[in-house]
């Protein structure tokens, strides 16, 4: 049930369309959110390298969770690199390292507050013997968002590790022989669909009220380096204005307060989102508000006979066919109505914008190169009679249902849940605690950095705090070159004889 | 008209073929007595110079040829070298035994350090150079250079043959036919024309050929690397007006002094020639709304600001500056020329007015009002290569042992054209004895840097160093330049002498001791506040503070140390330049150690060698994009590392290369033994030994 979609905006012209009026579209998208915004590692490589964040060379150790998605009773945590054993004890606050390759009981817990996490399973792989070839440590933990996101922010918090990049571990596993030619095959693709499917699950993400916090901080910062980059580069034959630095110095200190509130208050207020993500779109009146009222079993949305009733994004988290969605309703797409509509109009079409692109080029050829489906029903089959015309034979599979007899729902809910395995069951999704686990990684090293930022010292090691601070923001925002910082020195200032 | 000197190394100008016979070094006895080299050098400003005398001081028979003899080392532009960015270049490019750190210590008359409150790492050596002295030290230096022959000549084109089946390239350079008709061979060529491809020079709506204002530009020679399938562009630049030292009022004008004591830019040298209290002064001076005012309603009669081809954003012509920042005062630094020069070089008035223009906007200046003009300002444009056309190590891709260096890549700086002239210069030289090429990485070195943003991203606007350009910037200072690379100049290129290479030796050696004492030096905050009392050592916990920390601090430096711990610490400080470098050791320890992870990280992936023959656009073992491939195949990365940083090859990409690389080496593994997976290896081995 996979479509090539129509333009919402601009649905298919039945031919009988006379006879089966009430008959609507609706769409149902799913995708994934919140997923790994894990850059791949490429895609820093490309820019570049003045991000000083941490390279995935042989020093820095990383994590990652590694069993797949979903619910599951055991997850697996693994940690890479020179730091893996440390870190093992300090989660398990043992003087010493269980006996290599062995299962062992640990009681872990958060080294900053001392919490217990988990009664868990944990393996030692001194390397070279392990899967990468370098010092490994897997945690079995039990699998519930809580332990898993306790897990590795503790992980996050012990100093050298960090999540891993996309492919990171099979990347260090390659570079020390670990692996065979035929099982690097996969590992291209793995990477490919990754990239594809963080570049949207990225654009999703920073639509939100953290994606333009994030960019405005990396865009005040990259700002402020320039600043001081020119300074450097310029200061001392051109005219620079005065007060450059002092108002870096301003804009920086601004920044660490911001980042810091943030920090404080993101531990309580961000709530997990966690599960596919499900969006119902499609014509006003088709409908929408219904079926998620269905879906959901409960009345999410207000629904009437009125066209333009639901007017933002409405999301909702359920259960749908055994795996956890996060379903959102949109506002009917249609031009020429008044400005709150529009607005959520506007946020439908952001809510999937993302997808537009990828939904006109993709098509039904080549479905597994994209996290992002397509499931084409139309509501209101109550409303055909019996014995007429169906719909027009040469429109692209879909499914009738009828909201107001629940007709066709068992159909539905059996196609939803085969789009919602194969998305699950995709390797290239990650997971939604890892990208919280990153996201305060990420924000947490900046604030850090620029605490080391002090510029009446050495201006060549502040200038360096902001190159890695900024490096960690443009981690989470993209962008990150040097390019960026000359264009902005050459926009701000006259320099050079 | 020229003198020939010391045992044959110097021909003087040669224009008829008669002389040939004074360098006549084939081995081939069997040969006509066509002359033949390992190396022929085109061009002898500076890249030219620096890859001439780089290629002979590698051991190979090399010639230089150049328009006139009297030209070599002419400093075309602005009087000065170095600067930030510029003098790390000059600092790397000496640590390779290069010659323009050592010709500006001794023709200097303003020694100054920039940026010397911002910390060491971005400390920039720059100089007021006198020109005269400059050309005469740098042509004494050229003609004395063992291996080196000196000819006059226009070179009209170049004789290719046949390419070797081993490297990739459509054909091979085997030597050059000059203007005259004669030819000579030669095993490698390096082309270092600067702005002569096409050169045009434009002042106000005249435009005429010409390289450098007084020398013909080479067009023969542009047409032959066009017509071999070089993608070449157009770029421009511009010089400002002399002024007679005599015409200026200077007392009303600030003055800046030189610095006392003077820094020299070489590491072989203590002192610079010339006494501080001996240099000459620069002057400062603004611009005003009536320049601006000249500028603006004289634009109809100014085609060289109005064309399209792209000029430097940095270096702008005071028009530019006045267009893009309207109504500002702009500075004006009026330099000498030299000792006993009269010009003054008015420093940000570059212009390419029509000349009547330029003395009536150079007179509404402040301390201008009765100057006069001796040469105008003018503008220059000319062909450059798009860099992606060569490897690393400056050969082309096109055409076998064919090198590229200077502004003929599309860089813009004396500085940046010598660094890439050292480069070409060895690897010209290890390609004739089949050596494996020297490729600076941007870990090593600002010149890998330049090469490497050069090669892989190519540039639009003439490209100059900048210390925001390096990503390891605290650990590239000019500072270690000689352990960064006059240890590997040595062993892997040959170009280093024996005594240079021993004194970075010594001083390696002595740094890594110091540092590990100073590490070994333990004692309570209370003990150190007793030992130095003016430092106030903030320590939050009672743990013992190392001696290398102590020196992390301002007012701290090795003397103060060594008078608190006499032993073992005095020693450090009887060698001035040992105690400095310490305390800048100390200065970066804590973040040199991330950035070494980081460096680490890196070398990694540049010790992936792409193999030389891949044909991206057919290659059939490696899903690539179409996209993807026409970039690869346009750059040509060598390692993977550089296949990274081209824009638009994707992460899929890089790993689908490395699948090949491995594949390929398994290959070739199993065919026994072939010479690329052996370089491979060894090139990773050199990995470890590399590290700082």
């Amino acid at each position: 049930a996979v479509n090539k979609a129509e333009e919402p905006q601009n649905p298919p012209q039945l031919g009988h369309l006379a006879i089966i009026k009430p008959l609507v579209y609706l769409t149902l998208r799913l995708s994934l959110p919140d997923a790994l915004i894990r850059l791949p590692s490429g895609s820093r490589l490309c820019t570049r390298r003045s991000s000083g964040a941490a390279a995935p060379g042989s020093g820095a150790t990383i994590f990652a969770l590694s069993s797949g998605q979903g619910r599951c009773g055991i997850a697996v945590i693994r940690t890479s690199g020179p730091s893996s054993g440390h870190a093992l004890r300090i989660l398990t606050a043992a003087r010493d390292l269980p006996p290599a390759r062995h299962a062992s009981l640990r009681l872990l817990s958060d080294p900053r507050s001392g919490e217990p996490l988990d009664r868990a399973l944990v393996l030692w792989f001194p390397g070279p013997r392990s899967f990468t070839g370098e010092d490994c440590v897997e945690f079995h933990v039990h699998g519930g968002p809580a332990v898993v996101s306790g897990v590795l922010q503790a992980l996050g918090s012990v100093p050298g590790l960090r999540p891993a990049e996309a492919g990171e571990f099979t990347r260090r596993a390659f570079a020390n022989g670990k692996l065979n030619l035929t099982e690097v095959e996969g590992l291209a693709d793995l990477i490919h669909a990754e990239t594809e499917a963080q570049r949207r699950q990225a654009l999703r993400q920073l639509d939100g009220e953290l994606g333009h916090l994030c960019r405005g901080w990396a865009e005040t910062l990259t700002k402020a380096l320039a600043h001081v980059e020119a300074y450097i580069d310029f200061g001392e034959d051109d005219n620079l204005e005065e007060g450059v630095l002092e108002q870096a110095d301003i804009e920086v200190r601004a920044l660490e307060v911001a980042l810091g509130a943030h920090l404080r208050d993101a531990r309580r207020g961000q709530r997990l989102r966690s599960g596919a993500h499900v969006v119902v779109t499609g014509p006003p009146n088709a409908g929408k508000s219904s079926l998620v009222n269905l879906l959901s079993r409960k009345p999410v949305s207000i629904v009437s006979p009125e066209p333009g009733t639901t007017r933002d994004v409405l999301e909702t988290p359920v259960d749908l066919a055994g795996f956890p969605v996060l379903l959102s309703d949109t506002a009917g797409l249609r031009e020429g109505v008044g400005p709150v509509e529009q607005e959520g109009v506007r946020r439908a079409r952001e809510s999937c914008n993302f997808l537009a692109t990828v939904v006109a080029s993709v098509g039904a050829q080549s479905p597994s190169d994209s996290s992002q489906r397509l499931l084409l029903v139309l509501n209101k089959s109550d409303l055909l009679s019996p014995e007429g015309p169906g719909p027009r034979p040469d429109l692209p599979p879909h499914l009738l249902l009828s909201c107001l007899t629940g007709e066709g729902l068992d159909g539905l809910l059996e196609a939803l849940r085969k789009e919602l395995a194969a998305v699950c069951g995709d390797p290239s999704t990650g997971s939604p605690l890892l990208t919280r686990a990153r996201h305060q990684h990420h924000l947490q090293g900046c604030l850090d950095a620029l605490s080391h930022y002090k510029p009446s010292k050495d201006l060549a090691l502040a200038a360096e705090a902001l190159r890695v601070a900024r490096g960690h923001l443009t981690r989470l925002t993209g962008g990150g070159g040097t390019e960026e910082i000359l264009d902005i020195i050459f926009r701000d200032f006259c320099v050079g004889k | 008209m020229f003198y020939l000197r010391g045992c044959g190394r110097w021909v003087a100008a040669s224009f008829t073929k008669q002389q040939f016979p004074l360098v006549r070094l084939s081995s081939d006895s069997a040969a006509p007595r066509t002359p033949h080299f390992d190396v022929i050098v085109i061009g002898g400003g500076h890249a030219g110079t620096e890859a001439a005398t780089a290629a002979a001081r590698c051991g190979s028979r090399t010639l230089l040829l150049t328009h006139r003899v009297d030209t070599i080392g002419q400093m075309s532009c602005n009087p000065s070298f170095g600067g930030i960015g510029k003098g790390h270049l000059m600092r790397e490019v000496d640590a390779l035994d290069g010659l323009c750190s050592r010709i500006c210590d001794q023709s200097g008359v303003h020694y100054k350090v920039l940026n010397r409150r911002k910390g060491p790492a971005v400390w920039g050596l720059r100089a007021q150079i006198d020109r005269k002295l400059y050309k005469q030290n740098m042509q004494k230096e050229i003609l004395n250079t063992p291996l080196l022959t000196v000819q006059e000549g226009a070179v009209e084109d170049l004789i290719l043959t046949e390419p070797e089946p081993e490297h990739t390239g459509k054909c091979r350079v085997s030597g050059v036919v000059l203007v005259d008709g004669s030819t000579v061979y030669a095993e490698s060529v390096i082309l270092t024309t600067g702005t002569f491809l096409r050169g045009m020079i434009v002042i106000g709506l005249e435009m005429h050929p010409a390289g450098r204002l007084g020398d013909q530009p080479s067009i023969g020679l542009a047409q032959t690397l066009e017509k071999l399938g070089f993608v070449v562009g157009r770029l421009k630049t511009g010089t400002p007006p002399r002024i007679a030292k005599d015409s200026i009022n200077f007392s009303i004008l600030n003055k800046q002094t030189p610095d006392n004591p003077s820094v020299p830019f070489s590491f072989t040298n203590e002192t610079v020639w010339i006494k501080p209290e001996d240099q000459l002064p620069c002057y400062l001076t603004y611009t005003n709304p009536r320049v601006d005012e000249i500028v603006l309603n004289n634009l109809h009669l100014n085609s060289h600001v109005k064309e399209t081809t792209r000029g430097p954003r940095y270096c702008p012509s005071i028009e530019s500056k006045v267009l893009r920042f309207p109504n500002r005062l702009h500075q004006v630094w009026l330099e000498p020329e030299g000792m006993d020069s009269d010009l003054i070089y008015p420093q940000g008035l570059s212009m390419t007015l029509p000349t009547e223009l330029q003395e009536k906007m150079i007179t509404c200046i402040r301390g201008l009002e009765k100057a006069k003009v001796i040469q105008p300002g003018y503008g220059v444009q000319y062909d450059y290569l798009d860099p992606r056309q060569i490897t690393p190590s400056l050969e082309t891709h096109l055409v076998q042992r064919l090198f590229f260096a200077g502004q003929i890549n599309g860089t813009t700086g004396y500085e940046e054209a010598a660094a890439q002239g050292v480069i070409a210069g060895i690897n010209a030289s290890l390609r004739v004895s089949r050596k494996p090429p020297f490729v600076v990485s941007r870990t090593e070195g600002y010149i890998g840097v330049l090469i490497d943003d050069l090669t892989t991203l190519g540039t639009s606007e003439p490209y100059r160093m900048f210390t925001s350009r390096v990503e390891f910037r605290l650990s590239l200072r000019p500072d270690n330049a000689d352990i960064r690379l006059t240890l590997r100049g040595y062993k892997d290129a040959g170009c280093v002498s024996q005594q240079r290479y021993e004194r970075a030796c010594w001083m390696k050696s002595s740094l890594e001791e110091g540092i590990s004492v100073l590490k070994s030096i333990e004692f309570s905050s209370s003990k150190w506040k007793n030992l130095i009392p003016e430092v106030s050592i903030s320590t939050s916990r009672s743990l013992p503070v190392r001696a290398l920390d102590v020196l992390k601090y301002e007012e701290v430096d090795m003397d103060s140390l060594a008078k608190a711990v006499p032993e073992p610490l005095k020693k450090y400080t009887k060698c001035r330049e040992l105690a400095e470098r310490l305390k800048i050791e100390a200065t970066y320890e804590s973040v040199l150690f991330h950035q070494l992870q980081e460096i680490k990280g890196v070398q990694q992936d540049e010790a992936l060698q792409l193999p030389k023959d891949i044909d991206y656009l057919t290659i059939r073992d490696v899903s690539l994009s179409h996209e993807v491939r026409e970039k690869l195949h346009f750059s040509r990365p060598q390692t993977i590392g550089a296949a990274s940083r081209i824009p638009g090859v994707t992460p899929a990409a890089i790993i689908n290369l490395l699948r090949f690389v491995k594949t390929t080496q398994q290959r070739q593994a199993a065919m026994n033994e072939s010479p690329k997976t052996d370089q491979c290896l060894r090139n990773a081995d050199r990995l470890q030994e590399r590290q700082l």
